[in-house]
């Protein structure tokens, strides 16, 4: 089956070729006062290192490990985004942090190391699906570069102090004694 | 100025030569410098872009990217000047040259502001005083010359790319050449002599007492015919098929690197620039400015700048307007509608001429 194709006609003004070329001039001469007198600030153009593009919900990008207001880590150290996690960039170790057998209000494990290594990590989110206590979530930040692969193996205080800055956090580098002194809670 | 010329051990009109020399060369390539920057700022802003804004001087003075040309410059002189291993040596370093100097020498013979007398001696803002004998056949003369920059850098380098760019240029130069040049003698014939002055002066004083007496507005068709076959000559977008990026990689100076390409890429700035003054010097009136009877010395050499400026730009308007030609559709507009056009510009105004207008 054929395709009929429409033959355009053109006007005579059309056909001088200089009529249309003027027309064209002027739309391009649109553009250029539009562009000349937009502000930067509302141009298409995103000025990178001065200007940052706003990220969209649900955007997933460096991760971050949750505290508590007393600076504690959230994480359980389940190892459940371990597991998950496709790409295998999650290595946990874990401790114990607490002599009570029986705990009421904080937890008894925690990790003692948590490390994720950037260059693997594919930012699917499946360890922010896994975690049972929302100890971990992808969040907004995309620049992650350094100048040697080490420095992209993210550790556990990296991993805290992420966003501490966005957030206008205290950066911890160290675990906060528990604030129910021990001993304390009955049996 | 016999001041200066005293200090130098030198006549004036010596020192007024060299002083032209230098105003005119450095003016001309320094705008032609800067008209890089002004094509890929204004090119980004048609297209809604932003363009080069962040060179800057010693990494503070911003000044919305006019360290742009500087930089490039810089960049340029630093590459590896590389000579393909198959290419005619001496051919290969001579083009860049070959491009650059027609370019420029076609400046020779525009005044560029009125001629005036100081101290019993007339100066005239022009590098050839008038009367030289050659007037504008010179400019039309040497801008037949570039053609050869273009053929000699795509001929020596030994590139398939580069020879076809070069043949597309040759090629496309024979079908204008001969409308523009019966559309420049349709202009010679009203002003009654090919002298740059002449012509000029011809052009002073006002038409229906609402219009400058400008030849544009008595030789629209000759315009249209010139202007056009300006595109051709500087090697610019609709018909820029020596270069033709996307077809022929970068045409002609495809093998050329470092600061040999960059005098190609000049040479076609100061053949912009050279292009847009003769347009403002054959249709616009020169140094005139509309409606002012005897301007100043300063008056009349902004008002030329700004001609020339203002041409400069449309060619960097068209450019980023109007999608490249095939070149044989130059060949068609050159010898069966400019050709035609031109010839009739010139038998009609020859025909009213003889009428006694």
């Amino acid at each position: 089956m054929g395709v009929v194709v429409k033959k355009v006609e053109l006007s005579w003004l059309d056909r001088t070729y200089v009529w249309p070329v003027m027309k064209g001039m002027g739309i391009t001469f649109q553009h250029f006062l539009k562009q000349l007198f937009t502000p930067t600030a509302k141009r298409y153009t995103i000025q990178y290192p001065d200007m940052k593009k706003e990220m969209p919900e649900g955007y997933r990008g460096l991760h971050e490990l949750k505290r508590f207001e007393d600076g504690a880590i959230k994480c359980v150290a389940c190892f459940m985004c371990q597991e998950a996690c496709p790409a295998r960039c999650i290595s946990i170790e874990a401790e114990e942090f607490s002599d009570l057998n029986i705990t009421q209000g904080f937890e008894e494990k925690r990790p003692a190391k948590f490390s994720i290594d950037m260059l693997r990590c594919i930012y699917c989110g499946m360890c922010e699906e896994a975690c049972p206590k929302d100890a971990i979530w992808l969040r907004k930040d995309y620049e992650v570069a350094a100048y040697d692969r080490l420095s992209l193996l993210y550790g556990k205080w990296d991993l805290m102090n992420t966003y501490t800055a966005t957030d206008g956090k205290e950066r911890i580098a160290q675990d906060p004694t528990p604030s129910v002194p021990r001993r304390t809670i009955a049996l | 100025m016999d001041k200066l010329a005293s200090l130098l051990h030198t006549s004036p009109a010596i020192a007024w030569m060299v002083a032209k020399l230098v105003i005119v060369f450095a003016g001309v390539f320094s705008l032609a410098a800067v008209w890089t920057w002004v094509e890929r700022r204004g090119s980004a802003m048609i297209q809604d872009r932003i363009g080069p804004n962040r060179a800057a001087l010693f990494g503070k003075i911003k000044i919305i990217g006019l360290a742009q040309p500087l930089a490039d410059g810089i960049k340029f002189f630093f590459k590896e000047d590389l000579v393909p291993h198959d290419a005619n040596k001496g051919l290969f370093w001579l083009a860049p040259f070959l491009a650059l100097v027609p370019a420029l020498m076609g400046f020779a013979v525009i005044p560029f502001g009125r001629s005036f007398v100081s101290g019993g001696q007339e100066y005239h803002l022009a590098l050839l005083d008038p009367g030289n004998g050659m007037g504008l056949l010179y400019p039309l003369a040497i801008g037949g010359m570039a053609v050869y920059g273009v053929l000699v850098a795509a001929w020596s380098s030994n590139n398939k790319w580069s020879i076809l760019g070069g043949m597309r240029s040759s090629a496309a130069m024979v079908s204008y050449e001969i409308g523009m040049s019966l559309a420049v003698v349709a202009l010679f014939m009203r002003a009654g002599g090919y002298d740059p002055s002449e012509i000029i002066t011809a052009q002073g004083g006002t038409l229906w007492k609402v219009l400058p007496n400008w030849n544009i507005f008595h030789q629209p068709l000759g315009f249209i015919v010139f202007f056009t076959c300006m595109f051709a000559e500087t090697n610019r977008l609709p018909f820029d098929f020596a270069e033709g990026e996307s077809e022929i990689v970068a045409g002609f100076n495809t093998e050329y690197g470092s600061m040999k390409f960059s005098l190609l890429a000049l040479s076609e700035y100061c053949h912009l620039m050279t292009a847009s003054a003769l347009m403002a010097t054959l249709y616009f009136g020169g140094w005139q400015v509309p409606f002012v009877q005897d301007p100043s010395v300063m008056l009349s050499v902004l008002s030329f700048l700004v001609k020339m400026l203002f041409f400069a730009w449309v060619f960097v308007w068209i450019r980023w307007t109007l999608p490249r030609f095939r070149y044989d559709q130059l060949m068609h507009l050159g010898w069966k509608a400019m050709l035609p056009m031109s010839m009739v510009n010139l038998v009609f105004h020859a025909w009213r001429m003889s009428q006694g207008h």
